[in-house]
């Protein structure tokens, strides 16, 4: 089953200046379970408005998303339950400790206090946050505000995952931690969503890659499959060959 | 996990949050327990040093010749004599000298300079090298009986010093005065008392707290927005701000159960804040000996009396919050917030100032008037005066529902795709219409803030057209027949429009089906023998009006003199119609939209209840609103609450305009009197049918496709 199907998504912003513009469109693909799926492509090409979307935070302007068989349009609060969100620069209260941070989330998504309090312990000892969860969040570093967060996202335990740009701005030890934790999350089965721009983490991470340019999806599939179509080994080079090619074809229509 | 749940956990985090911060511990504990005491001492002390100063200064005045200025020097030397001469006599009486030792002799503190003409005199006044000139009429002291002498004081009254030396001067010429007199009289041999006709004791009762009284309400508001401003930013645009926004929108929590728990925390923060300054305050009065100052009879203030405050505060801090959360729901940074604060601040004490002048009274449009109606509230019981029950309800229940409407537009700015991200193009899109999408119902907002916006008006219109003496009832009740779909119909249609509701699904215009319209006649019919019934039991525990009754006869007296069909129009149909569509169909399909069934049927007869303004009759108007809202709600269309609400209407008016209808079916209306039990068992038997009917909802159009597809 498809736990993730986005449908022909399309989003349009009002300019200054009274046009419209298409921030998504025409977005389709699907992820299956227990993937991580790659969404690539350079700063605003529509990555972040696509997962806010999936997430239900925007309201599509056309299209629709299915997310383990439920519409978020009509069914939002389903959605959220079967769904961990984390944005490339989420803040965290700065006045709560990492613990009581992940308590309150896991309080927010239903579970009893007894409940959040062992989910939330065992979320520090498995992501090894001990060092610092009785910290206030504020007086943490980057990469430890991040790994808080992804244990924020991971509080309910949801199926689906979706994270965008989650090493924004870390250094490379915080980089591998981060990425072993989405690793680890993807073989227990989950389904995830992750959008970067540093193409040799998506070659090392994802099942599926998705490139999007301005909006449209301009190639999808394995690596391997991106290889062949395009003829060039580096993700960094196919990338730039198919947005190259996607450009003349637009010159050509118009 | 229940709604209540999950407002307890937002409430406990969000006031753990906000406690923590280093900014409102400032603001709430240090400014009070620091900042008042500081600056009522300071500006105590000045107030003191500069009296005292004044009375230690040197003055000057100046006289026009030598001849005048010894004149003005005999008279300072005998007034210092008579001055002293007073202390002694009253050291004798009591030893209480407190005030007596104030000043030093007048002739101490002046210089006297001669000059030779008035117009110099007046030059040097207004360039203040002399503080005050003194003409005198004749040059030398007048002792006949017969004689006076004129006296010109000149003085800039701008000047602080000049004023001072004028009232010392005046005093002066108080005591050689009556010394004077009393030397007269007895030359002229006439009795002490013959220029005393009345001896006058002014005898002021007023309660220490009736200064406070006067100002204490208006600084109640200012103490509790000081208290909700901080908060209310903090947990709305703060969340945006420091980017927690969305995670916390991607939660399975509705957001009206976030902004419950954010408008409790800043009601409870304003209210902590505001117990704060008061306590301090009080304490600076009290330690500070200044109670003098603030109560007039020197009593102090009661412990009754802060208690009361506090208990006024609540509802303050309710409204305030609520509306501070609207407008910051709406802002995107702390500055955004904090400029639509201001606007907001200004406009609760426009209304909160005009309460607060002396002649405003708790009564008319005041009643339902936002903040300035708990401003004359907590004046009156502060004051000690007595308020009706109806109007304390009435102040409350307007307030509970402007607040309810504050916390719904709150619900629905917040996290509002436009709100949330900046980069979602701008916040026009929010008034946009192109963009608007069709909606199936009007929000919770929508139509909680024109039903808050709508209850003072149509107060107003109310109290406008209530019959004067010499005014004919018939005319207005036609105006106000008139005004009453426009109002209450017109205008919100032209609002779902604009917003692109569905009119005809929001006001649920469906045919329904045979069984609730037969449900509906029952009611109609019968509804009134229940009715009937809980108005006496009403009155037996809250007595009627006496104005009521009165106006109730004058009414009936009015109405008998018309043709029938007119009158039921008038009072039975036009406002049936009305008030359904309004409150059953606008308000009750708006709060449907994310309430549950029956808070949205309770929600919206309460409401109704409230609208009717005598509240006396508030549980029977409540009671009939939830049966309309129930049939309504069961049949998915607003015909058989129409019927329903008409047929009763008319019943009641039947019964006003021609009560021998009633009587030949042996029935008596009398005041009091019960009906007769064959009568109650009918009706109420005719009730719980109409109800039992309309215990089966009608299919949703959803539905119903499936089954004929």
């Amino acid at each position: 089953m498809d736990m993730v199907f986005a449908d022909n998504l399309v989003k349009s912003f009002s300019t200054p200046d009274g046009k419209e513009k298409r921030a998504v469109d025409r977005l389709t693909f699907r992820v299956g379970e227990g993937q991580i799926y790659g969404l690539l492509g350079p700063n605003g090409a529509g990555k972040t408005t696509t997962l806010r979307m999936l997430s239900g935070l925007m309201a599509p302007t056309g299209g629709r998303a299915i997310l383990a068989g439920y519409d978020v349009a009509e069914q939002p609060q389903e959605v959220k339950r079967v769904l961990g969100f984390l944005t490339a620069n989420t803040g965290l209260y700065q006045r709560l400790t990492a613990r009581e941070l992940l308590i309150y989330f896991a309080q927010l998504h239903g579970k009893t206090k007894q409940d959040a309090h062992d989910k939330a312990d065992h979320l520090i000892e498995w992501l090894g946050l001990k060092d610092f969860a009785l910290l206030r969040c504020g007086a943490l570093s980057t990469g430890q505000k991040q790994r808080v967060n992804i244990a924020r996202a991971l509080i309910a335990d949801p199926p689906i995952l979706i994270m965008d740009e989650p090493t924004l701005g870390l250094d490379v030890l915080s980089n591998r931690i981060i990425l072993e934790y989405i690793k680890r999350e993807r073989d227990r089965g989950k389904t995830i969503i992750l959008s970067t721009h540093y193409l040799d983490e998506a070659e090392d991470m994802c099942d599926n890659i998705g490139l999007i340019y301005d909006g449209k999806l301009v190639a999808e599939g394995t690596l391997d499959v991106l290889r062949k179509q395009s003829g060039e080994e580096r993700l960094s080079n196919i990338f730039l060959k198919i947005i190259h090619a996607s450009e003349k074809v637009e010159a050509a229509i118009k | 996990m229940s709604s209540l749940d999950r407002i307890r956990t937002i409430y406990i985090k969000e006031l753990i949050d906000i406690l923590r911060d280093r900014r409102t511990l400032i603001a709430m504990i240090v400014v009070p327990i620091v900042l008042y005491p500081l600056l009522m001492v300071g500006s105590l002390q000045a107030v003191t040093i500069q009296a005292k100063s004044l009375d230690e200064e040197k003055y000057v005045i100046g006289v026009v010749g030598h001849e005048q200025k010894n004149l003005l020097e005999y008279m300072l030397q005998w007034d210092a004599k008579l001055v002293s001469q007073e202390h002694q006599a009253n050291e004798n009486e009591a030893a209480d000298s407190e005030e007596t030792k104030a000043a030093a002799p007048l002739g101490e503190l002046v210089k006297i300079i001669a000059i030779k003409t008035k117009d110099a005199l007046r030059v040097n006044i207004r360039e203040r090298a002399i503080h005050l000139g003194i003409v005198f009429e004749s040059n030398v002291f007048l002792k006949a009986i017969d004689q006076q002498n004129g006296v010109t004081i000149l003085s800039d009254e701008a000047d602080v010093r000049g004023q001072y030396v004028t009232s010392r001067l005046s005093d002066m010429f108080d005591r050689i005065s009556n010394r004077l007199v009393e030397q007269r009289k007895k030359r002229a041999a006439l009795p002490a008392l013959f220029d005393q006709p009345f001896a006058i004791d002014f005898v002021n009762l007023s309660a220490p707290q009736s200064i406070l009284g006067q100002i204490l309400p208006l600084i109640l508001i200012l103490m509790t927005i000081t208290g909700a401003i901080y908060p209310a930013i903090d947990l709305t645009a703060g969340e945006r701000e420091r980017g927690t926004l969305e995670s916390l929108m991607v939660c399975p929590v509705p957001v009206i159960d976030l902004i419950v728990g954010k408008f409790l925390v800043v009601t409870t923060v304003a209210i902590m804040g505001a117990t704060l300054n008061l306590a301090s305050v009080t304490a600076t009065v009290y330690f500070g000996g200044f109670d003098m100052l603030i109560a007039t009879s020197g009593q102090g203030l009661p412990l009754g009396t802060m208690l009361l405050i506090l208990v006024c505060l609540i509802p303050f801090a309710v409204l305030m919050s609520a509306m501070m959360l609207a407008v910051c729901s709406f802002a995107r940074t702390f500055k955004e917030a904090q400029n639509y604060v201001t606007p907001v601040i200004l406009a609760a004490l426009l209304p909160g100032g005009m309460a607060a002048l002396p002649a405003a009274k708790l009564e008319g449009v005041m009643l339902v008037m936002p903040v300035g109606n708990m401003v004359l509230l907590t004046r009156e019981l502060l004051l000690g005066a007595p308020v009706q029950l109806g109007h304390l309800l009435t102040v409350l229940l307007s307030t509970t529902l402007y607040a309810g409407a504050a916390v719904a537009i709150a619900a629905t700015l917040f996290g509002k795709e436009s709100v949330v991200f900046a980069d979602s193009g701008s916040m026009k899109t929010l008034f946009s219409r192109k963009l608007f999408k069709p909606m199936r119902l009007p929000s919770v907002a929508m139509s909680l803030l024109y039903v808050s916006l709508l209850f003072p008006a149509w107060f107003f219109v109310q109290s406008a057209l209530s019959p004067g003496p010499n005014e004919s009832a018939v005319s207005l009740l036609q105006t106000s027949a008139w005004l009453m779909p426009l109002m209450f119909v017109l205008l919100p249609m032209l609002m779902m429009t604009f917003w692109k509701v569905s009119v005809k699904q929001a006001l649920s215009f469906k045919v329904p089906s045979v069984r609730h319209l037969f449900s509906a006649i029952l009611l109609g019919l019968c509804m009134w023998v229940p009715a009937h019934e809980l108005n006496l039991i009403q009155y037996q525990l809250l007595g009627m009006p006496q104005a009521f009754a009165e106006q109730a006869e004058s009414m009936a007296a009015t109405l008998q003199a018309l043709p029938l069909g007119g009158v039921i129009l008038i009072i039975a149909i036009i406002p049936a119609v009305s008030e359904e569509l309004l409150f059953r169909g606008f308000l009750m399909g708006g709060l449907s939209s994310s309430a549950r069934k029956w808070t949205a049927i309770i929600a919206s007869a309460a409401i109704f209840g409230v609208f009717h303004f005598l509240l006396f009759k508030f549980i029977v108007t409540a009671t009939l609103g939830i049966l309309l809202g129930y049939l309504c709600w069961q049949s998915r269309s607003i015909w058989p609450a129409i019927i329903a609400h008409a047929l009763h209407n008319s019943v009641a008016v039947i019964s006003i305009v021609s009560p021998t209808t009633f009587e030949r079916m042996g029935i008596k209306l009398e005041d009091g009197a019960h009906l007769p039990w064959t009568v109650l068992l009918i009706g109420c038997g005719a009730v719980v049918t109409g109800l039992i009917l309309a215990n089966r909802r009608s299919p949703s159009p959803q539905q119903s496709a499936i089954v004929t597809a």
